[in-house]
């Protein structure tokens, strides 16, 4: 498997390349001139101004020469100036990357969880009450805009019962606590700072759980539908047969073999929203990867486009490694090579 | 334990801690807060920190705490009054200004406001050629006379030149620090000033606020400068959280995370328990129109009887209605009510009998088709989709089928300024207090970014020779002369009908019960040395 592992690991750059290229050509042609994010309305009609500008943002070079330019950046990490917040695209991907996973790890969590919980449940008490209830919250969480919910939610829990704090990842009061790795929940934690963690995990909740109920509503589903196949299936009469009890036959036999086509989805639903999110972040107020890349697409931010596709093609072939492994690990007769 | 065992209890577990914490939120402590930090809850549209780059309404706030102007506004919004220029004197023509600086007056590391700082920022700012340099077009010299008084002379006569530097962008800069950061004023500076990286995590003015730190799509925080006297700063330090919809700035306003949210619109204020909070609406100096352009590449005929007729054919009441609840008003000309020359002027209003006896006249009494493109964005509380699609439905009544097609601003802003769009919307708020800047951007005289919009090169009928003749005339004079010469621009805009102002939305001012001093400023938007808490 070692061996597998590391020769999956050394074609993702090639893939990485095959991604950028493609990402930098489908960018460069869009409609729409990207000195609207750098040169004033004023400035525009000053060809002095307008010259300088694409000067000195290397817009006057031809797309090949970009391109080249680009690419021999990105072997030395360089991944360019943003046009929008004038940073370079790494320190702004840095700076938002933590936020997001932070918050996709947490949606994750709770939807993956309560959608397998309530998934083998369901599926268990086929065509019962809970069963139906279980699909209508499932129904419910996967078809319910995150706009809507968001928003809901915060009203109910923010504004008129005053239990979970507004947008944001921290109360605006607040000082983050130093940058150790940009989670703010396990920055505090290691700074020894409860009250900031208290903050930060109180902020944290409801963004996560309105994530995390699409998650759930989608894995739910799918963890019924494969339970309901593997319940029917002769080696778990065999099982019952042996006199197993019900929790064992569940969760050792029926559950393992359900979860791995969940696991993939469970994998390409956490890639997907480290971009994705972009929603959620926008009514919470949550300075993640999602809103930047909105905001750079928006504004024709060349270097932070760029710099977004890099992160989420990375995130997607990271997270098709990690699925795969983890396919060995829920069902060993699968052997990776 | 066997592998299947560890899988089970991990699952059961981190299952058993969820459940325990969800049933724990409510016990939870409330956030620890630093009593001491106001805040803000507004978007943070910064394109830049540098005074010399930065352009926008945060740039605003951001450069007029931050960076000391030689001249202030007043809170009439009218009265020019002293900063670091405790006075100022003129020649015969106003071509020529001296300005007196205030002696006391210190950066925030404690270094004097001098001369040579006046003349270097104003240098750096025609030079760098960034967002606000045109409000040193026209200026042939700055000199420094001694430390304390600055001479700038003017190419010409320019009756407001002192409303352009109580502009945020006019803010004096520490010419030592930020040199020594790779800032310069040279004439090619647009090419070899390297510091506005610097500008990001620094300031180096003399306002009553310095920098402290500054995260972009986050927070924007400000501490209080020690060596600023010119008022008593009441609040210590002020942190602008960046909150993209009026929705969540207004449930940060009611769960008391903010003190003060800026860009709530009217509907939302509606919705606002006015028991616990100050919520104020006032009318505002932004507006937004609808522009013609006669030399478009596919217009239609639109000729000045035709472009009558079009704004005749709109209901005013109606789009203020439409767009912001009626939380808004009528701007007869493009230039903001208040500002000089607007006084008594004509009210737009609808006339569709009017509207087709023009369009009869010109020749196209079934009315036409026209295209429109608009950007796809909110500005200022108003949608400008649902305005467009008023004007759409207006027009139509008059027989003017308008083709509306959605566009992001990057490639709004590409098409008007290429091939130009025959019929459009847009928006636009003071940079200071004066009308000069409006005729300079919406008149129709050669060089103006609407005559060019406009298609003034393929359509040259529309350039109204009276317009640079007046606006001459406006800048070398005074008082009532000034003032009607600026109204006689305002009557000859309303004529050309290129420009058609439909609504100037009222701004909300909302903010807890225990903030103070809270007000809109036609200059500098935000004056967070003016606020307190009771």
């Amino acid at each position: 498997m070692t061996r597998y592992i590391v020769r999956r690991l050394l074609s993702l750059p090639l893939l990485l390349l095959g991604i950028v290229s493609l990402a930098f050509l489908i960018s460069h042609f869009t409609q729409g001139d990207p000195l609207s994010a750098i040169v004033s309305e004023r400035q525009m009609d000053d060809p002095a101004a307008v010259a300088a500008a694409k000067a000195r943002w290397g817009l006057d070079k031809s797309l090949p020469e970009q391109y080249v330019i680009y690419v021999g950046n990105l072997l030395t990490g360089d991944l360019g100036i943003s046009f929008r917040t004038k940073q370079p695209v790494a320190q702004d991907l840095l700076e938002r990357l933590p936020a997001t996973l932070e918050l996709v790890i947490a949606a994750m969590l709770l939807g993956s969880t309560s959608g397998i919980t309530l998934g083998v449940l369901a599926a268990r008490f086929r065509d019962r009450a809970l069963d139906h209830a279980a699909r209508l919250w499932a129904l419910v969480g996967s078809s319910t805009p995150v706009f809507w919910s968001g928003l809901i939610l915060l009203y109910i829990f923010s504004v008129v019962l005053g239990w979970l704090p507004g947008p944001g990842r921290l109360d605006a009061r607040s000082t983050p606590p130093d940058g150790l790795t940009g989670f703010l929940t396990i920055d505090a934690l290691l700074t020894g700072n409860m009250n900031l963690f208290w903050d930060a995990l109180h902020h944290l909740l409801l963004p996560a759980l309105v994530l995390g109920w699409t998650v759930m509503g989608i894995v739910s589903r799918l963890v019924r539908a494969s339970m309901l196949d593997v319940l029917s299936q002769d080696y778990i009469t065999a099982a019952r047969a042996r006199g197993a009890g019900e929790a064992r036959v569940l969760l050792n036999h029926a559950l393992r073999n359900a979860l791995v086509p969940t696991l993939t989805i469970i994998g390409f639903t956490f890639a997907y929203l480290i971009t994705g999110a972009v929603l959620t972040e926008a009514i919470f107020s949550w300075t993640g990867i999602g809103s930047y890349a909105v905001d750079a697409a928006r504004s024709l931010d060349y270097p932070a486009i760029m710099g977004v596709t890099i992160v989420g093609g990375a995130a997607f072939l990271l997270t098709n490694l990690v699925t795969d492994i983890a396919y060995a690990f829920a069902d060993p007769r699968i052997r990776l090579s | 334990m066997g592998r299947h065992e560890h899988l089970r209890w991990g699952s059961l577990k981190v299952a058993a801690m969820l459940y325990a914490g969800l049933s724990a939120v409510t016990l939870w402590p409330t956030a620890a807060s630093a009593e001491e930090a106001l805040v803000i809850a507004r978007q943070l549209d910064i394109n830049s920190l540098d005074p010399a780059r930065g352009f926008c309404d945060t740039c605003q706030i951001y450069f007029s705490n931050v960076y000391e102007t030689l001249i202030g506004l007043g809170k009439d919004n009218a009265t020019l009054t002293p900063r670091l220029a405790t006075k100022w004197e003129s020649n015969g023509d106003q071509s020529q200004f001296t300005f007196h600086l205030d002696p006391e007056a210190r950066f925030s590391d404690g270094s004097p406001v001098e001369a040579k700082d006046v003349k270097w920022t104003f240098e750096r700012l025609k030079n760098v050629k960034g967002g606000a340099a045109f409000m040193m077009d026209g200026v042939n010299s700055v000199e420094a006379k001694d430390a304390h008084t600055v001479v700038v002379t003017l190419a010409g006569p320019s009756s407001e030149f002192l409303n352009i530097v109580s502009a945020p962008y006019t803010g004096i800069i520490n010419s030592d620090v930020a040199s020594a950061n790779g800032a310069t004023a040279a004439a090619d500076a647009e090419t070899t000033d390297k510091a506005e990286t610097w500008f990001l995590a620094n300031s180096a003015g003399s306002g009553p606020y310095a920098l402290a730190n500054y995260k972009p799509d986050d927070e924007l925080r400000f501490k209080a400068n020690p060596e600023y006297k010119r008022s008593k700063v009441a609040i210590g330090d002020i942190v602008i959280k960046h909150t993209k919809d009026a929705v969540s700035q207004a449930q940060l306003l009611e769960s008391g995370e903010a003190d003060i949210a800026m860009q709530i619109d009217p509907d939302t204020a509606k919705t606002l328990k006015t028991d616990k909070l100050n919520v104020e609406t006032i009318p505002s100096y932004n507006f937004l129109y609808v522009a013609l352009a006669p030399g478009a590449k596919g217009a239609p005929k639109l000729t000045k009887e035709i472009r009558q007729a079009i704004g005749y054919a709109l209901d005013y009441d109606g789009i203020i209605e439409f767009t912001v609840g009626g939380a808004g008003a009528k701007t007869p000309t493009p230039i903001p009510n208040g500002f000089p020359g607007t006084s008594g002027l004509p009210e737009p209003k609808q006339d569709l009998e009017k509207a087709k006896e023009l369009l009869a006249k010109a020749g196209v009494p079934d009315g036409f088709e026209i295209n429109s493109e608009f950007p796809s964005m909110n500005s200022y509380g108003v949608d400008l989709s649902l305005l467009s699609q008023k004007v759409q439905q207006d027009l139509s009544k008059v027989g003017i089928k308008v083709n509306l097609t959605p566009q992001e601003f990057s490639v709004w802003r590409d098409h008007v300024r290429g091939d130009g769009i025959p019929l459009t919307v847009s928006f636009y708020a003071p940079d200071y207090y004066g009308s000069a800047q409006y005729v300079q951007f919406f008149g129709m005289m050669e060089g103006t970014p609407w005559f060019n919009r406009a298609g003034g090169k393929n359509d040259p009928s529309i350039l109204n020779p009276q317009t640079a003749e007046l606006l001459k005339t406006a800048l070398a004079s005074g008082g009532d002369d000034k003032e009607k010469a600026y109204r006689d621009l305002a009557m000859g805009m309303i004529d050309d009908r290129i420009i058609i102002p439909v609504v100037s939305p009222n701004l909300v001012l909302a903010s807890s019960k225990s903030v103070t001093g809270l007000r809109y400023s036609a200059c500098c938007n935000l004056l967070m040395d003016e606020l307190a808490r009771q």
